[in-house]
Parts: C-alpha cells; structure tokens; sequence
C-alpha cells in the first residue's frame, strides 16, 4: 500500500519550539520515525510522502489536516498513519486531526500516541494505538506501530491486543435467540449467583455528588488546593511536571500571601509565566487572607495541598481525591477550594 | 410450543388464547377468514374507520416477502376479540373500562392493521416486508392491513391521531370477529399469575415502562394515560386483551407499539421457562424528570417486593432518558434482593465507539442488548411503497436503496425483546 505518514516539525527535522509554527507542507521522502518505520514494514507497504506541520500552527489551524490529506491524496495516499506522538498534547492532537481527516475522506488510518495523550479523545472513531510516554521508547512504540499498520493495511479490525487506546466500536450482530430469550437466560445465570455476566459493559462516567453549603462561612475552616504544581522554589520533593503519581502538602503558617521569587509552577501542561509572576494567581492566598482577618471564613487551613494535573492518569487522580479528602476531613476542615489549570 | 404449556389452571383468572393463523391477506366483498385466509370487506374496513377528522382512508395490503416498504409507520394492532364487536378487548376504547385478561381470546396470528402517514412529532418509521437480516421488523413477519389516511382540512392532529387509535382497534376486532367461529390452530391455556409460585420455582415480575411525555407521545393503559401516576401491577393476561394501548410515535426502532404489547415477546419467554414462573407484569410510567424516576422506581421495586418477587426483567420504551427508567429501577430491585436484568438497545453512535448507555446501574449490571441505535443499514430498493413517497429523512424517494441509521426501523431494537439483533466489540 501506499502510505502517507504524518509528524510534527520537530520529528520532521526542521527544528524544535521556535519552529513550532511551521505551516503544513508535503515532502516527498520518508523522515524521521518514518525510516525506521519503513524497515519494519517490509518491502509489501511503501511510505510515498511525509506530511509535516509545527505544533501551534497545527493547534491553531485545525484546517491544516484537510489541506495535508488532499495533498496525500495527490500523491496517491492509500493509507495515512501519524506519530507517534507519546505524550506531547499538541502533537497528539495534531495526530488526530490528521486521521480524523484521513478517515472522512474514506482512507484506511491510524495514529499512534500515548493512551494519556489527548488527542486520544479527539481521533472520533478512529483507531489509535499506544506508544510510549517519551521518544525514548521510540524503538518499541515503533514496533507496535508498524505491526498494526500492517493490520490496518489489511483491512482488520485492531483490538486492545494490538494496543488499540480508542474504544472498539461495537457492532450490530444477529444473535441465535431473541434480546427477550436471552434476557430469560440471564436472569437464570443471576439467580444461579453468576454476577458478571452481561451484554453491555458499563460505559465510564464520573459521578459526583455536590456537598451541601458550609452553613457559616465565617466559622469554617478552609483549606486550599491546587493542581496547578505551585511548589517551593527549586521543588524539594520533585513532584512531576507531568503525569504525577504523588501530591505534596506544604505549610502556609507565617505566610501572608504566596511570593514570587519563593514559589513557582512546575506544571508542564501550560506557560507558567503567570502563575510564577504572581503564586498568588494559582493559590490565591493573599484574599484567602484578607476573609480571614476581615472574618469573612473562620481560619485558613494551615497546610495547602498540590499535584500536576497534567496527563495525570484517571485512577490516580481518583487516589489523590481520596486521599485529600480522608486528610481534610480528618483535620476538620469544611471547605475546600481547588484551582485547576 | 405454546406459552403457559403446563400451567393449566382451573380457576377464573386464566386465560384461553384461541389461535387462529393468518397465512394470506386480500381484499374483497365480504370480511371472512378462512382456513388461513383472511379477507377484508373494503367497504366494512373503511366504514369502522370513518371519522370527521379523516377526509379519506385507503386500505391496501403488505405480505412478508413483498416488494413494499411501509414508510411512516404509526401504530400497530394484533387482531383479537372476546366476542362479537370485542367482547371486552381494548378497554376503554373499544370496550368499557375494566381489567380484561379472563376467559377467552380470539386472535389472528401472524396478522396486523397499521396506520400510516404523515402526523406531526411522528418520527419516520420504515418497515421493508422484504428486509435484509439486520433490519428487520415485527411486522416484516406478519400480514399487514395498512391504513393510509388523509386530514380532514379544518381537523386538529390530536383528532387525527385520536381517530386512527380508534379505528384501528375496531378494524382489529372486527377481523377477529370473523375468526370466532372458526377451527383454531391452536389454543393457549395462560396461567391465572396471582397464585402461589408451584414448586417454589423463582416469582418473576416483567417490569413494563411505558412513555409517559403528553401529546403523540403517551400510552393507554385501560384508556387512560399513566402520566403523573405511580407504578401498578397487571396480570400479564391483560395484554392479550389489549389492556395497554400506544399513542406513542417516537423512536421508531425504540417503540413499543400497541401490537408489541399484545405480543410481549419477554412475558412470552418467561411463560415458556420451566424454571420460573411469571408472577406479575408491572406496568410504568416514564416521567421526564429525576425525582420522579426515582420515585416510580422506587415504588416499582416496593410494589414487587411486596408480592413476593425474587427476579425481575426490565423493559423501557423510546430514547436516552429513559435508560434510567430501568437502570434505577434495576439498582432499586436489588437493594431489596431481588435479581434484576434489563433488556436496552445502545445509543452508541455511528461509529459504535460511544458509551452505549446514558445512565448506567450501578448495583445490578446484568443487560442484554437489542443493538446499536445509531449504526447505519442499507435497505434494497423495492417496487411500491404505502404510507408515504418520500422518506424525508434522507430525502429520497421511498423506493429507493435507502441508507438509514437502525433507529428508522419499526421496532428492529425492539426493547420488549423481539429481535435476535445485538451488539458486541469486534474480536
């Protein structure tokens, strides 16, 4: 087949950050991971062309992927592959463009890209398998890839086998008996104490159920909270930039407000800029302060709490909520605020 | 293998289901069955369908394997009658208000009037009488006596619909009527399901939801809408006799039409198992808002648990917010012991990646599927079509080939459990 293989500018060579606004262009060579990836895929597939774009050029031209298909498609695209993209957000979302594009011009395609990555949730439909979290794993996520393009050129349906991170789409199918009979024969199973059994899986939602109002602000105490990786100066306990597995608590006793210069954000999801400028704009302890003294809240808790939220995974963000809330609960604490970037 | 086999009960509160099959349709001078052959007297059909409302009505007749798609399919009605002009069927439509369900029923298997048109809020409904295997409906399978109808110019559309339930429900019996003195095919004892479970075996309860939404979008029971009320129990016998009549036009593939009702394929499955006995069919209603799910919900757990259920089947009628009709109810039967399965199609999108449900269980998680909603089918192109020329939502000629999601089909994700269609990742 044909292939068309899509990366970014700075796995195309042209450069890193400051050429992240390169616009989308086609090159008639195979670069990069491509290379690589050719060898893999044996003499049976050819990679014709490689489509490129710059990360911001990409988040802010969401039209760019339309534009490299109908340029694939010129150079007799058979198939449109893109990354891997491991957990970089622009590129993984540049990713899912690509094939989400692919897929609407009715090309066979798939991405490869981190399962935290968010394009995942953005490739509609389309078959994405995992790579690793860095280009470290360059050489194994390479191997994955090349092994379900194989599949994808084949015309197979890819699994959770073969790394597949978006949901297997389910299918209509004709059973022997009819939903009534079976529903007959799963109640059987029920009553003979099989628990499990079921014909749908029960889909992912989050449920949270709101608290109630702290009936007297001007009596409670109030703790402050941020996944915004606002840390001490210089990071003491190394919580990550990026898919944090921990969270740290830190004392605000003494402090009036969070200093510039004392603290800073290690968050690698957004420009810390701001947040570095002024802590306060992340923790916003300087007002917290003032309701304390004007007696607007009771008293400030004495510790705040952080994580990165940042492709942190879904289970442990759910551990850190439940960890965070048996400790607040524990010291009394009746309210929370929590800043999210 | 007929239902209630072996459940043979003398007292008064069984029901004999007189089977008479249906095996051609025609129309003629006079209406008559015949050793399966059923013939409709144009001019009688279309006088019982007589109404100001209606400028005009066509009858015209759809065989299985016919080259017809029906389009705009409204509601459909198994004959069925106790006795000359009904003898107690359709109540509060055709006969006085009060529970059927007793003594004798005259029925035409395998036969079925539809009405078909253009009525406002109607989603479009197909039937092909030729379908391909996944596409399927109910009335893919049965001989159709298919009313088309014209509006009276200065009609409302409640009167419109309003006049087509009736007219159905008396051109039902009056089809049955012609069968009473005939040979049966077959004759069904169904248990009276009041009694005490013999042999211990599990008391089943079918919990029935029905839509509950005004306006196109309501059911009967005995004639009357259940909005704004509480669960209550039926015996499953009622149904036969066309205790619950629908009203209700949305979600083709989704609904639950009056003849659905008649034939309720899960009260049908638990009379065959020999390991259960069918206790009780809860009728409920869906209301549109989140306490008074829960409400009904938890009434309707309290209402099986009260006559003694261990194991339920869960039913809903139409789209999204009716998931949690069952999923709650199902969460609320097993916080009282009782073991509960809910049969519900998926709205899983086109593509099959979306979450299947809108509110899933979280107690009890035992569920059969009856399909993905949204995933595409294509109908062949056929020879003729009633009910309509144009099926608006592709914007195409009714003959056509006709690419259509699932959710057009009449009844095809059947969620009272008709249909062998279901859904699984692909392997």
């Amino acid at each position: 087949m044909r292939i068309v293989h899509y990366v970014n500018q700075f796995f195309a060579g042209v450069g890193g950050e400051e050429e992240a606004n390169t616009g989308p262009e086609l090159r008639c060579e195979v670069v990069g991971p491509g290379k690589r990836l050719q060898a893999l895929l044996g003499d049976e597939h050819e990679i014709v062309a490689t489509i490129l774009c710059g990360d911001d050029y990409s988040a802010g031209h969401p039209e760019f992927a339309a534009d490299l298909i109908a340029k694939a498609q010129d150079e007799g695209a058979e198939l449109v592959i893109a990354g891997p993209a491991f957990t970089s957000g622009r590129y993984g979302l540049a990713c899912a463009r690509v094939v989400s594009a692919a897929a609407e011009a009715g090309l066979p395609t798939l991405a490869a890209m981190h399962a935290d990555n968010p394009g995942v949730g953005e490739a509609e439909g389309v078959p994405v398998v995992a790579s690793g979290e860095t280009a470290r794993t360059m050489r194994d996520s390479l191997d994955q890839f090349a092994e379900a393009v194989k599949k994808v050129a084949a015309g197979e349906e890819l699994t959770e086998q073969d790394g597949r991170v978006t949901p297997v789409p389910r299918r209509n199918r004709v059973a022997e008996r009819s939903a009534a009979q079976r529903a007959v024969a799963l109640l059987l199973a029920r009553l003979g104490d099989e628990e499990e059994e079921t014909e749908i899986p029960l889909p992912d939602f989050d449920r949270v159920e709101p608290a109630a109002p702290v009936e007297d602000p001007g009596q409670a105490l109030i703790a402050l909270l941020t996944e915004g990786g606002l840390v001490p100066a210089g990071n003491p306990d190394r919580l990550e930039s990026s898919r944090a597995s921990k969270w740290v608590r830190y004392s605000l006793e003494g402090h009036d407000s969070v200093a510039a210069g004392d603290f800073e954000s290690i968050d690698g999801g957004f420009s810390t800029q701001w947040a570095d400028e002024d802590p306060n704009r992340m923790l916003p302890l300087d007002v917290a302060r003032e309701l304390e003294g004007d007696g607007r809240i009771g008293d400030l808790y004495e510790e705040y709490f952080v994580t990165t939220g940042n492709g942190t995974t879904v289970a442990d963000s759910r551990r850190f909520g439940v960890e965070w809330g048996a400790d607040l609960h524990q010291a009394r604490v009746q309210a929370a605020i929590l800043t999210a970037t | 293998m007929g239902d209630g086999t072996g459940n043979v009960h003398e007292n008064g509160g069984a029901l004999r289901r007189v089977v008479h099959e249906v095996r051609s349709l025609e129309l003629g001078e006079r209406t008559s069955y015949d050793d399966g052959r059923l013939t409709v007297s144009q001019e009688e059909a279309t006088a019982l369908l007589r109404d100001p409302a209606l400028a005009e009505v066509r009858l015209a007749c759809a065989s299985p394997g016919d080259s017809v798609r029906i389009v705009n399919v409204l509601d459909a009605v198994q004959p069925c009658s106790k006795g000359p002009g009904g003898g107690g069927v359709f109540p509060g439509f055709v006969s006085r208000a009060l529970p059927p369900g007793r003594g004798e029923t005259h029925i035409l298997r395998g036969a079925a009037v539809l009405a078909a048109g253009d009525l406002p809020r109607a989603q479009e409904a197909v039937i092909d009488m030729a379908p391909p295997e996944v596409g399927r409906s109910p009335l893919s399978e049965t001989h159709n006596l298919v009313v088309e109808f014209d509006r009276a110019d200065d009609a409302d559309w409640e009167e419109v619909e309003a006049a087509l339930r009736r007219g159905l429900l008396h051109l039902a019996v009056h089809l049955a009527d012609a069968a009473l003195e005939a040979e049966p095919d077959a004759v069904e004892e169904l248990a009276d399901p009041a009694v005490q479970s013999p042999d211990g075996l599990a008391r089943v309860a079918v919990v029935t939801n029905i839509q509950t939404q005004g306006r196109f979008k309501d059911v009967f029971v005995y004639g009357r809408s259940l909005w704004g009320g509480l669960p209550t129990l039926l015996s499953p016998n009622e149904l036969d006799d066309g205790a619950v009549v629908s009203g209700q036009y949305g979600h083709p593939a989704l609904k639950n039409p009056t003849f659905m009702h008649q034939t309720h394929p899960v009260l049908a499955a638990v009379r065959e198992c020999e390991d259960l006995h069918l206790a009780a069919l809860v009728i409920c209603p869906e209301p549109v808002d989140q306490n008074f799910k829960e409400l009904v919900s938890a009434h309707a757990a309290r209402l099986c648990a009260g006559v003694g259920i261990d194991a339920a089947i869960l039913t809903k009628e139409g789209g999204g917010n009716a998931d949690a009709d069952v999923t709650i109810k199902m969460d609320r039967l097993e916080e009282h012991g009782i073991a509960a399965v809910g049969i519900l199609p998926e709205m899983a999108g086109r593509d099959g990646t979306g979450p299947p449900l809108v509110v899933p269980p979280t107690k009890a998680t035992a569920m059969v599927s009856t399909g993905n909603y949204d995933e595409r089918i294509t109908l062949p192109a056929c020879e003729r079509a009633l009910g309509g020329g144009q099926v608006a939502l592709v914007d195409r000629s009714a003959t056509e080939e006709l690419e259509l999601p699932m959710a057009a089909i009449y009844c095809a994700l059947s969620p009272l459990g008709w249909g062998n269609v279901t859904c699984h990742e692909e392997a």
